[in-house]
């Protein structure tokens, strides 16, 4: 089988070889792709190995495939063969027409070459004639070229020549702009000649040019020259090469050295403000007047800057910073002005004065946004003013109030705190109302600063007076030794007296929180809703700032608290009295009662300062009860009656218990009496309460001891004493008779042996001490 | 301000002014008190409160040989107490065991353990340890604290040790601190004192005028409440004793006892001479707002810190004890001899 292949195959390579060699576009890029893998379709291509392929084929078929195999070769290597012969059929016909073709070009060129030569010879003829013409007409134009030169060098060394004349010509007619355009002209050729030929040029030229510019700088600073020469006089130096940053400089300087002379005036100014307007309301006429000389030396500041920057226009922000700084120096001096006690008068007057300064630059300036930043500037200054206004008066009121402290030492006044209260009911609500009145001056001028501030300043004002008053409150506190840190140094530890006085200063306190709620606010409510309504620039979700509600409720509550604490303080002081009396003696030993106890004195005494204070302060009571005083005498309260009878017959039986029976039933039937009722801001009331309290004290304290008959009887007699004078200052006579009832109640209660004094006895012992009180001060009964 | 008509009463026959919760009884509420009368015949009475709540039943009720001052329940057996009595010119204190079967004996009589009669002037109080079970007893008369060591079945109480609160400084009672068994606060005239019982010398004071009761937070640690006289009550974190954590207005008249409540937090107790026993929430934990000490009120200030006020007492309110058991409920005693157990629970939720 493989010898019958070999001449097809032998054929057939070499056809490929040449078909592949004529068709294939690179036929070295794959002539030796590997023919070791001998697939079956690797008959295509170019590295087919015929044996590889035919020992595979036998391997891998079978008879009958290789039977169909060759059938089907064979086919295909027919129409390979039809294949071939139809390429080189086709090629052969192209190749007949490309000899047709060369044969057409061959007759078609033999005409071209004598058309040729006869261009050529045309072309040489022309070049003959225009060599011709140029060599005729060379000399003339080289000629002419050079005259031409000489000419124009000969100018240039004329005006050269010429500069210095020509230079000091323009000095003496101040033509420097034209002097300075010749200067720059010749400049170059100073450049490259100067050091030789034209050194004499250059030197006259050099000095006219240093008197120019002497002149130019003398022009720009000097003040009486208009504003556009010297501007003109800038731009000329600058052409000249003169360092003008330092100029500049210099100028800036000197208008800042002048910013310095505007800032000392205008304290002069401030000053002359403060005296002035002190004696009459003619301040503002005066102002106006005075303010003429501040006002002329701001406007040549003004156009000094106008100047400036006309001069030197990219110099902006300087001056704008130099604009600014002039308010800033401003409203500095203004708050220092602020800090001090001022009127709004005079608040006014240098807001004013600022303000048309203000203006004025804006004229000028207006990119500086002068009267923006000075609105800012106001803003703060106002706001403070608005403050210390309100920190003065906190000041006034608590300065009034302190003087309780110090009179009653020195001056012997009578009622020194009524004298306190009044004082500082009229810090308060004069202070207030003095202090709206200020304010409506700030908001009724037309001033532009202040129209712009209006919503502002009412805000101020109202959120002024809340923290104001919650300020107040906070002061009322610590005069009153409330807080924490103060009543421990002030409250306890000091003496008797000072303590005295401070609970004189609360009961002022206290109805001065009500002269608070009752009456300033609502006028201070009035005033504000009458001229300081509106504001709104805080948000209407916050409310108006002012609440007067709020600041009602602080000041009612303080008020009850003082005086709660005021009672407080006075019944502290009875109870330390007290205390001492019922821990001191034995009273189990108490000997028989010779006379009523001296505490009761201490007692009335302390009762009586209270009273005094009261009195000063508190308003009486609008119900003033009908006082029995004819049945004052020794009376005993229908209520302790059988009590006493009870007691006298006790001895005899063992009835301890019934006795306690006796009383609750007693109780039960009785009307509950309220000791502790509700105080109210009279003078009755708060005796009442802290007589109360005092007597409630005072039955504690019994209760804590155990008595013997003499103790008991001591007791007795105190009570029964005291009984006359408390009834005396106080309101609610059933509620005193029965805690005193109760003292004795609680004594007998104590009591190992509770018998009383007989009625003769008793009688006998106070009128006793009746006629030695009264022989020891007869002025005082 | 309710009247307060739901608390549930039981009238003791003469004035008293002590009431102290039995700890030690798990199985049932109850409260033990004492009679104050100079010429009777005193006595004890054990109250339990019945099952549903609804009354006190009268458990038990022995003669006492004095009028009682003061009266403490030991904190760890039922039937052991202490009482400060007064024969009228002398003061004395004794443990007291409850005798057993003493539903069956007719009029049973007290066991005395033991008697405490170091003291010659006048007691004022027995201090348990009320954490748990101690050997040790303080006692505080005017001038002296003493330390005592119990022993229940020897029935002996021993002195031992003693110290004088000094000179001019009346003691007028004490708490023992329920965080540290060696820690105690002793009242007196200007300040309340803390002694440290290992060496019996004062470790620190607050100074602070007529402070009457003290009580110790239970839970928490550092927290004294105070009661005084006429400036209300107090509540101190000892770690800075210069200023009171927070202050709270008392009573019209003297703030008499003041009680922590055993379980929630903030809740105060206190009863006064006004015949009033008030209820406060004062939390300490949540702002530190009262150090500055003002009691301005800001209007964002937080509500009254008084629950309520129980006034439906007859006379003075002197004795005040919380139940341990049922930490919402609590026993008031006034002067008049009636004992008052209230519950707070309606105000519980408000919390």
């Amino acid at each position: 089988m493989g010898t019958d292949d070999v001449p097809l195959d032998d054929k057939a390579k070499r056809m490929r070889d040449l078909l592949s060699s004529f068709y294939s576009p690179d036929p070295s890029s794959t002539p030796n792709a590997s023919s070791k893998h001998g697939a079956l379709d690797a008959i295509n291509t170019n590295s087919f190995n015929a044996d590889q392929y035919m020992n595979l084929l036998v391997q891998k078929s079978n008879l009958e495939a290789l039977l169909q195999r060759h059938v089907e070769m064979a086919a295909e290597i027919k129409n390979l063969d039809t294949d071939l012969q139809m390429l080189v059929y086709e090629n052969y016909n192209k190749f007949i027409s490309a000899t047709d073709a060369i044969k057409r070009m061959k007759s078609n060129i033999v005409g071209m070459e004598a058309n040729m030569e006869q261009l050529l010879d045309k072309i040489m003829s022309v070049q003959s004639r225009s060599d011709g013409v140029n060599t005729s007409l060379f000399e003339k134009r080289e000629h002419i070229e050079k005259l031409h030169r000489t000419r124009n060098l000969l100018r240039k060394v004329q005006f050269i020549y010429d500069l210095p004349a020509r230079l000091g010509k323009c000095i003496k007619s101040e033509a420097y702009a034209d002097a300075v355009k010749f200067y720059t002209g010749a400049m170059p050729i100073f450049k490259a000649y100067g050091d030789s030929s034209f050194q004499d040029c250059k030197r006259a030229s050099e000095e006219a040019v240093a008197i120019i510019v002497k002149n130019l700088q003398r022009k720009l600073f000097s003040d009486s020259e208009s504003i556009q020469a010297r501007a003109e006089a800038a731009v000329l130096l600058k052409q000249l090469d003169f360092p003008v940053d330092s100029l500049k400089a210099k100028l800036l300087e000197k208008l800042e050295q002048s910013l310095g002379d505007l800032q000392l005036k205008t304290d002069e100014l401030e000053n002359v403000t403060v005296e002035s307007t002190d004696p009459s309301k003619q301040g503002k006429v005066s102002d106006s007047i005075r303010s003429t000389p501040h006002e002329a030396s701001v406007r040549e500041f003004a156009e000094a800057i106008c100047a400036y920057r006309v001069i030197f226009p990219d110099s902006e922000k300087q001056l704008i910073t130099l604009a600014q700084d002039l308010v800033i120096k401003h409203f500095e001096m203004t708050e220092q002005y602020v800090k001090r006690r001022i009127s709004s008068a005079n608040l006014l007057g240098v807001l004013r004065t600022i303000w048309t300064d203000v203006l004025l630059m804006d004229e000028i300036l207006c990119e500086a946004v002068l009267p923006d930043f000075s609105l800012e500037a106001a803003q703060v200054a106002v706001k403070q003013y608005v403050a210390s206004t309100f920190t003065h008066l906190l000041q006034d009121i608590s300065d009034a109030l302190l003087k309780v402290n110090i009179s009653p030492k020195e001056a012997a006044e009578e009622f020194p705190l009524q004298v306190a209260l009044e004082a500082s009911k009229k810090a308060v609500l004069q202070g207030s109302m003095d202090v709206l009145l200020d304010f409506r001056q700030l908001l009724d001028d037309d001033l532009g600063l202040l129209v712009k501030l209006r919503d502002f300043i009412i805000d101020w004002v109202q959120e002024g007076f809340q923290d104001f008053f919650r300020a107040l409150d906070d002061r009322f506190l610590l005069l009153s030794g409330k807080n924490n840190s103060s009543s421990q140094d002030n409250g306890l530890t000091e003496g008797t007296q000072s303590e005295k006085v401070l609970a004189g200063l609360v009961l002022v306190l206290a109805q001065l929180s009500v002269f608070i709620e009752q009456t300033a606010i609502p006028r201070i409510t009035e005033e504000i809703a009458a001229s300081f309504s509106g504001g709104g620039v805080r948000g209407y979700e916050n409310g108006p700032a002012f609440v007067p509600g709020e600041i009602c409720r602080i000041f009612r509550s303080a008020g009850e608290k003082l005086l709660h604490h005021y009672i407080n303080m006075s019944t502290q002081r009875v109870s330390t009295l007290l205390r001492k009396r019922f821990t001191t003696p034995n009273w189990v030993k108490h000997k028989e009662p010779r006379e009523v106890h001296m505490f009761v004195d201490l007692f009335l005494q302390e009762l009586e300062a209270v009273g005094s204070e009261v009195k000063q302060i508190l308003p009486q009571g609008l119900l003033r009860k009908h006082r029995r005083s004819d049945s004052n005498g020794s009376t005993t309260s229908s209520r302790s009656n059988p009590l006493r009878d009870d007691k006298m017959s006790r001895s005899n039986t063992h009835r301890g218990r019934s006795q306690l029976l006796e009383t609750h039933l007693a109780k039960l039937f009785k009307q509950k009496v309220e000791i502790f009722t509700k105080v109210e801001y009279t003078q009755e009331s708060v005796v009442t309460t802290i007589v109360k309290l005092c007597l409630k004290s005072l039955q504690e304290f019994v209760r804590l001891q155990t008595f013997n008959r003499s103790g008991f009887q001591q007791i007795q007699l105190d009570i029964q004493f005291l009984r006359t004078p408390l009834k005396e200052t106080v309101e609610d006579e059933a509620a005193i008779d029965f805690l005193l009832d109760e003292v004795i109640v609680a004594a007998s209660e104590r009591c190992l042996d509770p018998i009383p004094l007989e009625p003769p006895i008793l009688d006998r012992l106070i009128q006793a001490k009746l006629a030695k009180s009264k022989e020891q001060n007869p002025i005082a009964s | 301000m309710q009247g307060g008509s739901s608390g549930i009463g039981y009238g003791l026959k003469y004035q008293a002014r002590c009431i102290s919760d039995v700890k030690a009884d798990t199985d049932h509420t109850s409260f033990i008190t004492g009679t104050l009368s100079l010429r009777e015949e005193n006595e004890v009475h054990l109250i339990r409160l019945s099952s549903g709540g609804t009354e006190l039943i009268c458990e038990g009720l022995f003669s006492h040989p004095n009028e009682i001052w003061d009266l403490a329940s030991c904190p760890f057996d039922q039937r052991i107490f202490s009482t400060v009595f007064s024969t009228g010119e002398s003061y004395g204190a004794a443990i007291w065991q409850i005798p057993e079967l003493y539903g069956q004996l007719n009029s049973p009589q007290l066991e005395q353990i033991a008697s405490l009669d170091a003291h010659v002037g006048k007691i004022n109080c027995v201090l348990w340890w009320p954490s748990g079970r101690h050997d040790k007893l303080i006692s505080i008369d005017d001038e002296n604290l003493l330390l005592w060591s119990l022993d229940c079945l020897k029935k002996v109480a021993q002195v031992q040790s003693k110290e004088s609160a000094g000179m001019l400084h009346y003691l007028s009672s004490g708490a023992w601190d329920p965080h540290d068994v060696n820690a105690v606060a002793a009242t007196c005239e200007s300040s309340v004192q803390f002694w440290d019982l290992r060496t019996m010398k004062k470790a620190n004071s607050i100074e602070h005028a007529h402070i009457r009761k003290a009580n110790y937070d239970v839970k928490k640690k550092h927290m004294l409440v105070t009661a005084e006289d006429e400036s209300g009550i107090h509540v101190w974190d000892l770690r800075k004793p210069k200023i009171p954590v927070k202050e709270l207005p008392g009573h019209m008249h003297w703030t008499w006892a003041v009680t922590c409540n055993p379980e929630y937090d903030g809740l105060i107790l206190s009863a006064g001479t006004d015949s009033t026993v008030n209820l406060w929430l004062a939390p300490t934990s949540a702002s530190d707002e009262s150090t500055s000490g003002s009691i301005a009120e800001s209007p964002t200030q937080q509500a009254d810190p008084l629950l309520n006020s129980y006034s439906d007492y007859e006379d003075s309110v002197y004795g005040l004890a919380w139940s341990s058991r049922e930490p919402w409920i609590f026993a008031s005693l006034s002067y008049d001899g009636r004992v008052v157990v209230e519950s707070i629970k309606p105000f519980l939720s408000r919390k």
